[in-house]
């Protein structure tokens, strides 16, 4: 015998929603996601484990209850009897089995969740309630609106024989360690992480997923945690190339004090299986590269190494870096997706209309920034830069042209404003020289 | 007597022009743009750079740090697709970071911008020309001069010939740059490197 309980919030939001789905889990293993605010749950076998329908639907609205909310609860032998009893009554509302028929009998059609164009036909023929829904004739039903004409009516009439489309939690990838003599050297302790990142690379090949970015919460000894975060250049489940990526990853940024627990989380990702294409350019193997990341960061640092991306700044040298990710013309924002980042269409609508213009034509002329800007002594004559000394660069400045006077952002505390003059230097060096307050700087050679 | 349309160069390819330096650039080997600062060898490394991108992911080992991606982008450079690698001005490291992206093979093109100090440890040549040799990757150093000795298949000089300002009688603002590229050593095609043979490149801002 069939018996679905309904567990409704009114007016819930995703929030609420979360905490309805663990609260149901709770309760019954087998769990519906209706709607915002609305759970089904399978009540089949249940009553001797809880005491009853009743004293289940009394727990469900007692836990619901306690996180702040009011709920009502309907049981009945179908989904829509059950919708119908949490709807219309408040508290807890029990349909005895075998009465939904006539319980349901002046429930709205809407509880049927139709689509628009069948909703708008039982509209035009009259028909307002599931009452008169099942009173129709069966078979001119069947004649007009084909199968679905008695699935409808079956379900209007609270027979229900469709099962629940179970929902389960989401997976969580993690892994915990605990070292309570401490861990003091790097070493030990990226054989520790290198062992969670094999055991979470295990459950992952085991679940079919890989994994685009992992982090790690150390617990030291002098109280305080150490917290860390990588991401691979594509998604992966190799235990070898996670480990070096972490190994790398914690060197760059190693705990203060002795590691007395750890735990390592991986954010899973279910990566297509679809063959390269042929017109697609061939790239470096993902596990390959990430193992090449991973010893650059350990060089260079991880902030000397991935992407480029332009801000939407006229600030001069406005780019920050990005994690280096792999794509593909099907994927261009990267197979392993990642929320935070400009779009690649918002990237090129930084480049302005002129430039666009030029792009793929080649022959840009390049520009060597120096960073940070080298201070500069600059004489001037009639007004204009005329003999320049800035580090290992002096001369006299034979042409130039200038000042251009680039600003912006005054409407926040990190406003710039400054002039610049692009020189050549007698011996055929180009510059770029900017003045601001502070004085003369050496912004950048053409070359 | 008619043209074949295959024997034609693709719409848009100038063989004597930059399309035609850029193709002297050999796969698989160890190549170098030499010259001095202002001479439009960055600008030569870029829109190789640029090229290269179409055919997968590229690599740029920034020794002092002076790229500028707004230019890049510029020049056609798809910024999501280059790795860049910041050095800091730390020149042994950008060595070793080149040698080690040598052994992750799939990158259409791997740049070293070794910057205006220019040093090379003994041997390196060879290393990196065994380690480019393996793979399908084109490897490319830029530097104010020759470093890498009879390593480098292709050694590309790159000297400048004017700078172009617009605006008379004062200039207004720097229009760009000529610079005249030849090739000084070629391995796989020599006639590259004969006498009189130069490329006019005009760089503009």
């Amino acid at each position: 015998m069939i018996r679905i309980a309904c567990l409704h919030v009114p007016d819930a939001d995703a929030t609420v929603q979360s905490a309805l789905l663990d609260i149901a889990l709770r309760h019954s293993p087998s769990v519906e996601d209706v709607a915002p605010g609305i759970v089904f749950l399978d009540l089949r076998g249940l009553g001797k484990l809880w005491g009853g329908e009743e004293e289940l639907a009394r727990r469900l609205l007692q836990a619901v209850a306690e996180r702040g909310w009011t709920a009502r609860v309907g049981i009945a032998g179908s989904r829509a009897g059950a919708r119908f009893a949490a709807r219309a009554g408040e508290g807890v509302t029990i349909v005895p089995p075998g009465r939904d028929a006539g319980r349901l009998g002046v429930a709205p059609l809407a509880l049927l969740d139709l689509g628009p164009e069948m909703a708008a036909r039982l509209a035009r023929w009259g028909i307002r309630t599931l009452g008169e829904l099942a009173d129709l004739p069966a078979r001119g039903l069947a004649q007009r609106l084909g199968d679905e004409g008695p699935r409808l009516q079956r379900l209007a009439g609270g027979e229900d024989p469709t099962p629940l489309r179970l929902w389960t939690p989401p997976p969580v990838f993690e892994e915990s360690a605990e070292c309570a003599w401490g861990i003091e050297a790097l070493e030990p302790l990226g054989d520790l992480m290198a062992g969670l990142a094999e055991a979470l690379c295990a459950r992952l090949r085991r679940d079919e997923l890989t994994a685009d970015a992992f982090a790690w919460t150390c617990r030291l000894a002098d109280r305080t945690v150490h917290e860390g975060f990588c991401a691979p250049a594509a998604s992966l489940a190799d235990p070898a190339a996670a480990a070096a990526m972490l190994r790398a990853s914690l060197a760059a940024r190693p705990p203060r004090a002795a590691v007395e627990g750890i735990t390592l989380r991986a954010h899973p990702l279910r990566a297509p299986k679809t063959q390269p294409r042929f017109d697609e350019p061939p790239g470096p193997s993902p596990r390959l590269l990430t193992a090449a990341l991973a010893r650059l960061s350990g060089l260079v640092g991880t902030s000397g190494i991935g992407a480029p991306e332009l801000l939407d700044s006229h600030r001069p040298d406005a780019m920050q870096m990005t994690p280096f990710v792999l794509f593909s013309s099907r994927n261009p924002a990267g197979v392993a997706v990642r929320a935070e980042g400009r779009s690649p269409e918002a990237r090129t609508e930084l480049i302005s209309g002129e430039a666009r213009a030029e792009i793929n034509q080649g022959k840009i002329l390049a520009v060597r920034r120096m960073r940070p800007p080298r201070p500069a002594r600059v004489t001037l004559a009639a007004g204009a830069p005329a003999h320049l000394h800035a580090g290992g660069l002096a001369g006299r400045i034979v042409a130039g042209a200038g000042p251009w006077r680039v600003s912006g952002e005054w409407w926040t505390e990190e406003a710039f404003v400054q002039d610049e003059w692009d020189v050549e230097l007698g011996d055929g060096t180009l510059c770029r020289l900017a003045r601001d307050g502070r004085g003369w700087r050496l912004e950048a050679i053409y070359d | 007597m008619a043209t074949s349309i295959e024997s034609l160069p693709p719409p848009g390819l100038d063989p004597e022009g930059l399309d035609g330096l850029l193709q002297a650039f050999p796969q698989g080997r160890l190549s170098e743009i030499v010259g001095p600062r202002s001479s439009g060898g960055s600008s030569l490394l870029l829109a190789l750079l640029a090229r290269a991108a179409r055919n997968g992911v590229t690599a740029l080992v920034d020794a002092s740090d002076t790229l500028d991606p707004a230019v890049a982008a510029r020049a056609g450079l798809d910024l999501r697709g280059l790795l860049w690698v910041r050095c800091g001005g730390r020149l042994p490291v950008a060595w070793r970071a080149t040698d080690l992206l040598l052994r992750c093979p799939g990158f259409a093109a791997i740049a070293l911008d070794v910057g205006e100090s220019a040093s090379a440890p003994p041997g390196m040549g060879v290393r990196l020309q065994r380690a480019v040799a393996n793979g399908e990757s084109m490897l490319v150093v830029r530097g104010p001069r020759h470093l890498l000795g009879s390593a480098a298949a292709l050694v590309v000089s790159v000297r400048r010939v004017r700078a172009r300002w617009i605006g008379a009688p004062r200039p207004l603002r720097l229009g760009g740059l000529v610079s005249e590229a030849r090739v000084v050593r070629s391995r796989s095609d020599p006639g590259l490197t004969r006498l009189g043979r130069a490329w006019l490149l005009e760089w503009r801002t």
